[in-house]
């Protein structure tokens, strides 16, 4: 097959502007995202929820450095029939509707205004103004599967695929422009659109709140079954002898 | 956590940083850019050393401030903090202008302003705007702080306890505060309650030997058998967590020859801690102070009458 050969001034004026269009849009983005953001405010009662959990299983974990009495009023505190704090502290499940909390219909919108719509607009622009321009080749040869990738909007079969059409190379860019975004914004930056996409697909971006009273129902059971086993038994002996008399190790405790 | 009566600096303090000042004079044309990496570090590493923050700032960073970029604002809020601590209330007052001007509306300039009150003693308009940003936003723990420094710099410890309670009952996890609390029922000598703070403490760092350290004090000054044993097994932890230090085995020496009465097993503990003592002495000194300390002499004269007394 005959070598292909580009104008010049397809570097000039397809391969570069897409090139630079990203980038740009892509900081753009950046900084309209922190303008926008709107800082999250976290409910009193969600701190306590978090704070209670968390010094339950501290407990629990750490329980055994404490001395019997104190553990167990602890645990009374937390998993007391009538008065403990698992039992009385009830949270009504809050299940968030985007529809009637006007908050997050803001929030959902804000996230569509910066990430899908422009993605759709500078995409459908890319693909008005540059389509059908072949715009560079990879420096080595490729497998037909790559034509579909690699050389979107080109329907030539006898193509080499190696290479790249000019909507393909925007797409390649906006995915590989992630590392110049890290080193001129920093690491957490809004620039970069995979993020996003990731999110999106597998569903984590709309996870559902977590439900407080089943977490507390969880660390109810989980500081129910806890059993206290002091760690300081013995520690004199331990320090003094350097070996502890095997009946305090073994036989205490084992079978009562 | 942070608390201080501001209006008063304490001279021991300035003592101290006596020399650090002559030794910044000599090198008072530092640049700029060591300057900020300086107030940086002490950021980072959460220094407290308002006189060498204030010393910093006018020397060298005050004319440059503009080439900071963003940090600015920060470096203007802890030298603001700064200031406060040295009582040069009108280096405080110009950073707040300045970050009141950029930042109206925002929570963390008020506290600012909160505090540079707190340090003229104005407390009551530092309650008000305290309970102001709480009206705003009522998890934002520094405000609730500093409401109960502000009790405690009054010497009001029976409402900076309550309040400190109100607050342990939502922030439960916030272990200096814990450890706030333990202090000032320490205060009130509520040695019971104390030990219920420690116990948190351990739970929420049992590698800390000072934490077992300081319960077991608590369990020794309270007294009693049960105590004393329990204050036994915790010097023993301390101890054994940190083989150097000699507060906890002089504690686990006292400990076991108060209980000795009960369990011969407990002059052992407290020969092997004599014992330790007496290690730690011997390499540690030389001949002639070996002689002058009376430590040594006094630990011998109660293991004699521990071994008579059997």
């Amino acid at each position: 097959m005959a070598e292909l050969l580009l104008d010049s001034d397809i570097r000039i004026w397809v391969f570069l502007p897409i090139v630079v269009i990203t980038f740009l849009f892509g900081i753009i983005r950046h900084y309209v995202t922190i303008l926008l953001s709107s800082e999250k405010k976290s409910e009193l009662e969600q701190v306590k929820d978090s704070h209670a959990l968390m010094r339950s299983r501290i407990l629990r974990e750490n329980g055994k450095y404490i001395p019997e009495k104190a553990f167990h009023v602890r645990k009374i505190f937390f998993n007391d029939e009538k008065k403990g704090y698992f039992k009385t502290e009830k949270r009504e499940t809050i299940a968030k509707n985007p529809m009637t909390d006007p908050t997050m219909m803001t929030d959902m919108l804000k996230g569509n205004v910066v990430n899908v719509l422009p993605m759709i607009v500078i995409g459908g622009w890319i693909n008005w103004a540059f389509s059908g321009f072949l715009t560079t080749k990879v420096p080595f040869p490729l497998t037909l599967r790559f034509k579909p990738m690699l050389q979107r909007g080109i329907e030539l079969v006898s193509l080499d695929a190696s290479w790249v059409s000019s909507a393909s190379w925007y797409f390649l860019n906006v995915f590989g422009l992630r590392s110049m975004y890290t080193l001129i914004l920093g690491a957490d930056n809004a620039a970069d659109q995979t993020k996003v996409m990731q999110d999106q697909m597998s569903g984590a971006g709309m996870m559902a709140p977590p439900d407080p009273s089943k977490a507390f129902k969880a660390e109810w059971e989980a500081l129910e079954i806890c059993q206290h086993d002091w760690a300081l038994k013995g520690v004199e002996e331990d320090l003094t002898e350097k070996i502890i008399p095997p009946e305090t190790i073994y036989l205490e405790n084992k079978f009562t | 956590m942070e608390t201080l009566n501001y209006a008063c600096v304490i001279t021991i303090e300035n003592l101290v940083h006596f020399r650090r000042e002559l030794l910044l004079s000599t090198m008072s044309n530092t640049r700029w850019e060591d300057a900020r990496d300086q107030l940086r570090k002490i950021r980072e590493e959460q220094i407290r050393d308002g006189l060498l923050v204030v010393q910093l700032w006018e020397d060298t960073l005050c004319d440059h401030i503009h080439k900071l970029g963003d940090e600015m604002w920060v470096v203007q809020e802890q030298v603001a903090i700064a200031a406060l601590d040295c009582s040069r209330l009108d280096i405080a007052d110009e950073c707040r202008e300045k970050l009141n001007a950029n930042f109206p509306h925002s929570n963390r300039v008020k506290r600012l302003e909160g505090m540079v009150h707190e340090a003229a003693g104005e407390y009551e308009e530092a309650l008000k705007l305290y309970s102001e940003i709480l009206k705003d936003d009522p998890t934002y723990t520094l405000a609730r702080k500093r409401q109960i420094a502000i009790y405690k710099g009054q010497n009001n410890i029976e409402k900076a306890i309550e309040m400190l309670n109100d607050y342990l009952k939502t922030f439960m996890t916030d272990f200096d505060a814990w450890m706030e609390l333990c202090d000032l029922y320490l205060c009130k000598q509520e040695y019971s309650k104390a030990c219920f703070c420690m116990e948190e403490l351990i739970m929420s760092n049992p590698q800390n030997h000072l934490f077992h350290q300081k319960y077991a004090e608590i369990k020794y000054t309270q007294g009693g058998i049960e105590n004393m044993e329990s204050a036994r097994a915790y010097f023993g932890q301390a101890a054994k967590l940190n083989p150097n230090s000699m507060r906890a085995h002089l504690g686990l020496l006292l400990s076991s020859i108060a209980l000795s009465k009960k369990d011969p097993n407990n002059s052992k503990y407290a020969a092997w801690a004599a014992q330790q003592i007496t290690d730690k002495y011997q390499t540690q000194e030389t001949k002639e102070q070996i002689k002058e300390t009376k430590v040594l002499e006094s630990i011998q004269n109660m293991l004699a009458m521990l071994t008579s007394g059997n």
